[in-house]
């Protein structure tokens, strides 16, 4: 069976929406059944960084190889990263106003990280629309994508750690949910909803790459 | 190598100031924004404003004075100066000459912010240092991004590569000035100044590594 993973991939999505939803959830104060959203908030940033992180291979990959089929993929990576960066904003919108008592909080580093992080790449679909020459566009929008990568890590990862002001789990003195589900009902869903969520992001890029490449064949340009 | 570095580093230096109506361009741009804020805050700010003011009026002072620095070397220059540097070479003392200016810019902004505003940074000798490495850092990024949007016609390009990604930087400059103003505990400075050492270290060698990618055509 070629494509096992998409297999697995509808069935542990059928999985994580099912129980996600019916599943039993330890009882806590202020976060109450909002806990669920563990399932869909933290796997799309899961997604997004994979997918950025993929699409960092590929620019690498171009750089030394020059094979545009390279760029394309780095490209298709890149916006499907940026899409689950945006779902995971939402999500985190919705969460944070349940829990926090607002849509969106200044004190709050890893949201400004995160909302940095997807301008850095909106500045990058930008530069890639702003050269006509596709050798020119793939060779420095490849070199902006390693800058783009680098600082991005260092925004969400660096920065809420030394600011220290972040009302995440486990951030700035704020217990993790690891002291919370000690009978490990969230995480029997949450690892498969983890990994059903990237294999969706990985199949939607696929599926943007595939399309890609049909176009640039129907307008017979290269596609090696 | 050296040799070379510091010869290219004294050409741009020469070409600018040869260029006086560029280097003035900046200087009373510099001048014109803090005198504009001097009037729109009525002189009257306290300290963390002022920083977040200063380091506003220097990145887009940054912006507007690297975005020009491979502009001129686009055309007859760009062949020259490949035939007799190699990239590694350039970019060195393109970072140089620019990490130079924007610290003199950023020391012309201080003097006018305290002349206008009579306020000052507790602690200037370290402010002085957060300059300098803030202005290292701005270099870093803004000469190879600079390098990139040289060769398209959007000239906007620049500063929307650029804030999303000197970001993380900006905001450890910050939190350095008001240390410098105001520090609790000695521990923070040092690892706030090692942080932003750290990036400015990353920035430099991500530049150099890629900048020979740009270089060629």
């Amino acid at each position: 069976m070629k494509n096992w993973w998409k297999y697995l991939c509808i069935l542990l999505l059928f999985y994580t929406v099912i129980m996600g939803f019916l599943g039993p959830i330890p009882e806590l104060n202020i976060l109450e059944e909002s806990i669920r959203n563990l399932y869909f908030h933290v796997p799309m940033w899961f997604a997004m960084m994979t997918l950025m992180f993929v699409s960092l291979v590929y620019s690498i990959l171009y750089l030394n190889k020059q094979k545009i089929d390279h760029d394309i993929k780095a490209a298709a990576f890149a916006k499907v990263g940026f899409l689950f960066g945006l779902l995971g904003i939402i999500t985190g919108s919705v969460w944070a106003r349940a829990t926090w008592g607002a849509w969106w909080v200044f004190q709050e580093v890893k949201l400004n990280g995160a909302a940095a992080a997807l301008l850095v790449y909106a500045a990058y679909f930008i530069l890639r629309g702003s050269f006509d020459d596709e050798e020119k566009k793939a060779r420095f929008s490849s070199v902006y994508s390693i800058f783009a990568f680098v600082m991005f890590m260092v925004l969400i990862n660096v920065i809420p750690r030394i600011s220290n002001s972040s009302l995440h789990p486990g951030n700035g003195g704020n217990p993790g949910f690891n002291s919370y589900d000690l009978d490990s009902n969230l995480r029997i869903v949450f690892y498969p909803a983890v990994i059903g969520w990237i294999l969706l992001s990985v199949w939607i890029s696929t599926l943007l790459i595939r399309m890609e490449k049909i176009f640039r064949k129907k307008h017979q340009l290269d596609i090696e | 190598m050296l040799g070379n570095i510091l010869k290219l580093v004294k050409k741009e230096i020469q070409l600018e100031w040869r260029q006086k109506t560029a280097l003035g361009t900046i200087f009373i741009y510099v001048l014109g924004t803090s005198f504009l804020i001097y009037l729109i805050f009525q002189g009257n700010i306290t300290i963390p404003t002022w920083i977040a003011l200063f380091w506003i009026i220097a990145l887009f002072t940054t912006v507007n004075a690297v975005s020009k620095s491979f502009i001129k070397d686009a055309n007859e220059q760009f062949y020259y100066l490949r035939t007799i540097a190699t990239p590694l070479e350039i970019i060195f003392s393109k970072i140089i000459y620019n990490a130079l200016l924007i610290t003199v810019l950023a020391l012309v902004i201080y003097g006018v912010m305290i002349l206008f505003f009579n306020e000052n940074i507790a602690d200037k000798g370290l402010f002085l240092l957060t300059i300098v490495l803030g202005s290292i850092g701005f270099s870093n990024l803004f000469t190879l991004l600079s390098a990139i949007t040289a060769r398209t016609q959007n000239f906007v390009l620049l500063a929307i590569l650029g804030f999303p990604i000197i970001l993380p930087l900006l905001l450890l400059i910050v939190k350095m000035s008001e240390l410098s103003n105001f520090a609790i505990q000695q521990k923070d400075i040092y690892m706030n100044l090692g942080a932003i050492g750290l990036l400015d270290v990353i920035t430099l060698i991500l530049s150099v590594v890629l900048f020979p990618y740009i270089w060629r055509d």
